[in-house]
């Protein structure tokens, strides 16, 4: 059996995992023969028309499950099909967001799945050829990959002629070599054509211009790895999960401070109460839930009185945060905000790719402040340098998301733990008593 | 003379024909030339660049921008020490610390006495439900405790002994004419 730690097994909303935890899962004939494996490549090749597949994406509502959450449906139908040349389905698998790790569980459990998924994609946007961008830490998930790449090929699903229509179809494997910003689809796209991985300018969007300066789909593993079930299922049977704006359910990798950590395939509009306390365990005993964060680093933190707040997207935007990439990482009374800020800010620093000021800089006044404040050298004037970079980096400043991310961490934390702040600045204590006072 | 190897060279030269364009074969060359040398010198990009017709610096460009390249020398077996979030909650610093004391080094980058060991801190390595974690020689280490650190070193330290080879079959003799 494969790590799994997290959903598998027979449940009403285990639309993804429902087979996870099946022996040999990873397996073309396993997959095929015991779940109904490629029952919906069959189905989209032989029976539908591909701008009745997007139709049934889009009837889905499917929202994109990388970070940004953009409608699945409406991203396919950009790009246009009866174009000449070729056109590329790329597959972010460079999951690096901190506390994220459902992608790798959907590829070390069911590989199949997400090649299905790729491929009935491929086939609706009119590709041929899919690039799957997977990064280099991940040495497990890509030998799996791999094999159930050669698995596919062997069986002729990928191929000149898959399940025999006249389509070839073909993934290629790119390993990423350690770089956040790779998550980012343009930067992605840069270093895919084996460049330093600084994002583009938009427009062009990558709908039009993409990898090697084609029409490309860019999709998230777990937004793929839905498609199937959707084929299979019926976009009016997705809907009927969720809520109206955020239908079906969607992986959340629980971490940090609860007895379960896992992830867990959860239906939108669940609380997050039910997320950490029931499926995660809640914290450690004797501990209580100070802050999480509802959808990886870059999601606005939510303090513990909001652990009511639903998990769609609605819901948390009303909370000034967001869904992002799912990963919900919890923190217990044992530990200091400020610190937990100061890391991440150390993170966003280094993985800055440089190529605009507001974020090469930004971030590096914020991890200097953090430092000189942590080291009880703070004072008012530390805390206003941390607002107004904060405010810097946001509101469309930077050319992408990272500096808007890092923006979030300052802001959320202090709107939320001003307290903990002023401790540390003014009064050089921390409440969790980790640090003591000089004066 | 070269630093790389001609086969190694002539896996690089191969490599453009796999990508729409050249350009993409840069990472995976790197890769070729980084698992020869265990890191890259200023000499490799160079017969990389020359390799894949590029600028040396734009070869230089990409090697520096990435993590997983290295530029100065690294143990044999290099610890990546997920110290983010989701891991330092559950304790990495500490493991961390024990690490330095245990392959006896002070910073990361620094290279143990014996060659065999280093290690660097490393942003989330996406398996956040079994932190503290940490990669090893292209594999996942989950749940990790000091007792774990230690029984991976040892084992690089003292690698139990590799099985015996099979016996070679007795060749059947020819018989002997009298």
């Amino acid at each position: 059996m494969p790590d799994l730690r997290g959903s598998f097994g027979e449940a009403p909303d285990h639309l993804l995992t429902r087979w996870f935890g099946t022996p040999d899962l990873h397996r073309l004939e396993v997959y095929e023969s015991k779940t109904g494996g490629y029952k919906a490549l069959r189905k989209a090749l032989l029976e539908m028309p591909p701008a009745d597949i997007t139709g049934e994406i889009k009837r889905s509502g499917l929202r994109g499950r990388g970070g940004a959450g953009f409608a699945t449906g409406t991203k396919w139908g950009f790009i246009n099909r009866d174009a000449p040349g070729p056109k590329y389905v790329v597959v972010n698998a460079d999951e690096s967001e901190p506390g994220t790790s459902k992608d790798r569980y959907i590829m070390e459990n069911s590989p199949h799945l997400l090649l299905e998924g790729i491929m009935i994609a491929a086939y609706a946007v009119g590709a041929n050829q899919a690039w799957m961008y997977i990064r280099g830490e991940y040495d497990k998930p890509y030998r799996m990959v791999v094999e159930a790449i050669s698995e596919a090929r062997a069986k002729g699903y990928l191929g000149p002629k898959p399940m025999g229509k006249d389509y070839p179809l073909d993934i290629q494997l790119y390993r990423g070599h350690g770089a956040y910003i790779c998550g980012e689809e343009t930067a992605l796209l840069e270093s895919l054509e084996g460049k330093r991985a600084q994002p583009r300018s938009r427009p062009p969007f990558p709908a039009v211009k993409g990898a090697w300066g084609r029409p490309t789909l860019l999709n998230n593993v777990e937004t793929l790895a839905t498609v199937p079930w959707i084929l299979n299922n019926g976009g009016a049977e997705y809907v009927k999960l969720g809520t109206e704006k955020s239908p079906g359910t969607r992986l959340m990798s629980v971490s940090g401070n609860v007895r379960k950590p896992g992830v867990y395939e959860v239906e939108l509009g669940q609380t997050f109460r039910h997320v950490i306390m029931e499926l995660a365990g809640g914290p450690p005993e004797g501990r209580s839930v100070k802050v999480f964060w509802p959808g990886g680093s870059s999601a606005p933190v939510l303090p513990a009185s909001m652990l009511d707040t639903t998990t769609d997207m609605e819901a948390l935007a009303a909370a000034r945060s967001m869904g992002g990439s799912g990963g919900v990482i919890v923190m217990d009374d044992s530990h200091c905000v400020v610190r937990a800020a100061a890391r991440l800010l150390r993170f966003y620093a280094h993985e800055s790719c440089g190529k605009c000021t507001p974020c090469r800089v930004g971030s590096d006044w914020a991890v200097r402040t953090y430092d000189r404040i942590l080291a009880n050298e703070g004072s008012r004037v530390e805390l206003g340098i941390l607002e107004r970079v904060a405010d810097g980096l946001q509101n469309g400043r930077c050319l992408c998301g990272l500096g808007d991310s890092a923006g979030w961490v300052i802001d959320s934390t202090f709107r939320h733990f001003r307290e903990e702040y002023e401790d540390h600045a003014l009064r050089h204590t921390c409440n969790v008593g980790a640090v003591a006072a000089h004066a | 003379m070269s630093t790389l190897p001609e086969h190694v060279l002539d896996e690089i030269r191969e490599l453009p024909a796999k990508y729409p364009q050249h350009r993409s074969a840069v990472m995976p060359a790197l890769d070729l030339a980084q698992e020869e040398l265990g890191y890259l010198t200023p000499e490799a990009m160079s017969e990389v660049a020359t390799a894949l017709q590029l600028d040396p610096g734009y070869v230089e460009g990409v090697a520096t921008f990435y993590t997983l390249f290295h530029l100065k020398p690294i143990g044999k077996h290099n610890f990546y020490m997920c110290t983010n979030l989701s891991c330092m909650l559950r304790g990495s610093n500490e493991i961390v610390d024990h690490l330095k004391g245990a392959i006896g080094v002070h910073e990361a980058g620094e290279v143990s006495k014996d060659g065999l060991f280093s290690y660097e801190e490393v942003e989330c390595l996406g398996a956040c439900e079994f932190a503290p974690m940490l990669r090893l020689d292209h594999q996942y280490h989950y749940d990790l405790t000091p007792q774990i650190i230690d029984s991976l070193i040892e084992e690089r330290r003292n690698p139990p002994p590799a099985p015996l080879p099979p016996k070679p079959k007795p060749r059947a003799r020819k018989p002997k004419s009298a």
